[in-house]
């Protein structure tokens, strides 16, 4: 079966270990437990009747005291940039760590995640502020909730099939 | 970066059970060999040759309330040896592939172990059933299975962290709001395993981390984190001079707090 590395990237906090609870087991936990490491969950999914195995490497989040470790990153072959959406700072840092990770492993199949849709009263974030950055066929935003499972799917589903190199969807 | 290791492992059976049924391993693997004659440089050589080595380091606690988790503990820690020492010489520097081939393999081991323990056991019966929390150290990355609740923490400077998350019914309700922790604390059944090699679920969580020179690696039985707080755990690793007076302080401490449980501890220091 082909594997697929793929990394969830973002700052402590915005969903990113949630996110993957909810794509792999359809669980949400409220409670909230900060990634030490990486933790890796696996998923099999089927691309036009292909299977293909996605290792899904759940990156302790950047915080004040430690960055991402880029070591981690040896591999990849999509990443997930999480946003928070009700806390604008992990907007701007999603950028700073695309960055990162385009110097060390140059441009892989990405998703901007903008989480925490379920909180959209409290969103910071603008329609512009979602367009923004980098774009183009390897690039695909979206809106998401851990909690509700929207557009958890699509998402991880998108980015599968991207980095097949086949047209996503 | 070859991770060299002082480590050290300590187990007791506490103040209240009649057994151990805690098990525990520290075990070295090397890629060894010997050059006879070459007339290569002596920096080729050990850039090619040296320091391939890899540690590792388990705990596995049997499931009291059931017969046989002191079978259970050993068997799961025998099987490991017998994993390790079939694929020695293996664990250098892996590739991507290989190292989530490495991953899955470790991982079938472990359910291999839980099938044939359930084979065993006659219809009816309720399997001897053990946790298992690991580590493999290959240079600077630990790789990490975890079962049940025996944990792995890591200490960095002055910042002690649980890596592992206790797979208990009482944490999985924590998890999803429908118990708070002083109701997941208090409930029998909140203490109950979720998963265990033997249990009727299995789902290890698998990680990973990489090192450096100074951090500490503990992994421990439940009898020590029923006694001693995370604070006490982090004093005692930051003051003791190497990992065996850590493990007499901390199984000292956990003695001293009740010893209501087998304890076991393994701690290891990436030196450099």
């Amino acid at each position: 079966m082909i594997q697929k590395k793929i990394c969830m990237v973002g700052v402590f906090g915005t969903g990113k270990s949630c996110l993957v609870q909810q794509y792999v087991h359809s669980i949400f936990s409220v409670k909230y437990h900060s990634t030490v490491g990486v933790k890796i969950d696996r998923k099999t999914v089927s691309v036009d009747g292909l299977d293909v195995g996605l290792m899904l490497w759940d990156l302790a989040g950047r915080d004040s005291e430690a960055d991402i470790a880029v070591s981690y990153l040896r591999g990849v072959h999509g990443v997930i940039y999480v946003v928070d959406g009700t806390r604008r700072e992990t907007f701007d840092q999603a950028f700073e760590l695309e960055a990162i990770v385009r110097r060390e492993v140059g441009q892989v199949p990405s998703v901007l995640a903008f989480n925490k849709f379920d909180l959209i009263d409290q969103w910071v974030l603008t329609a512009a502020d979602e367009a923004a950055g980098p774009a183009g066929p390897g690039w695909h935003r979206i809106r998401t909730s851990a909690k509700t499972g929207v557009g958890v799917e699509a998402g991880f589903g998108w980015l599968g099939r991207a980095t097949l190199g086949g047209s996503p969807r | 970066m070859t991770a060299t290791l002082d480590a050290f492992g300590l187990s007791d059976t506490g103040r209240v059970r009649p057994a151990n049924e805690d098990h525990f391993v520290i075990a070295s693997m090397r890629k060894s060999v010997r050059i006879r004659q070459s007339n290569l440089s002596a920096e080729t050589l050990a850039d090619r040759l040296g320091g391939a080595e890899a540690h590792l380091l388990a705990v596995a606690d049997g499931v009291g309330g059931r017969p046989g988790g002191e079978v259970a503990s050993s068997r799961v820690v025998e099987g490991l040896l017998a994993y390790v020492g079939r694929a020695a010489g293996c664990y250098h520097q892996f590739s991507v592939e290989e190292e989530q081939q490495f991953l899955e393999r470790l991982e079938q081991n472990i359910r291999e172990v839980h099938e044939s323990i359930l084979r065993d056991v006659a219809d009816g019966e309720e399997a001897p059933a053990t946790t298992l929390t690991l580590a493999m150290l290959v240079g600077p990355r630990a790789y990490l299975v975890h079962v049940g609740d025996t944990r792995a923490y890591y200490l960095r400077g002055d910042r002690l962290r649980q890596i592992t998350r206790d797979q208990t019914v009482g944490q999985f309700m924590v998890d999803v709001g429908a118990w708070t922790e002083s109701q997941a604390a208090k409930s029998v059944a909140g203490h109950a395993l979720a998963s265990a090699i033997g249990g009727s679920e299995l789902t290890p969580s698998i990680g990973l981390i990489d090192l450096e020179p100074g951090d500490t690696l503990l992994l421990c039985s439940d009898g020590l984190n029923k006694h001693v707080s995370d604070d006490q755990i982090k004093e005692i690793l930051k003051q003791a001079a190497t990992a065996e007076p850590a493990c007499q302080a901390l199984v000292a401490r956990a003695l001293d707090g009740g010893g209501s449980d087998n304890i076991t501890v393994l701690v290891a220091r990436i030196t450099g």
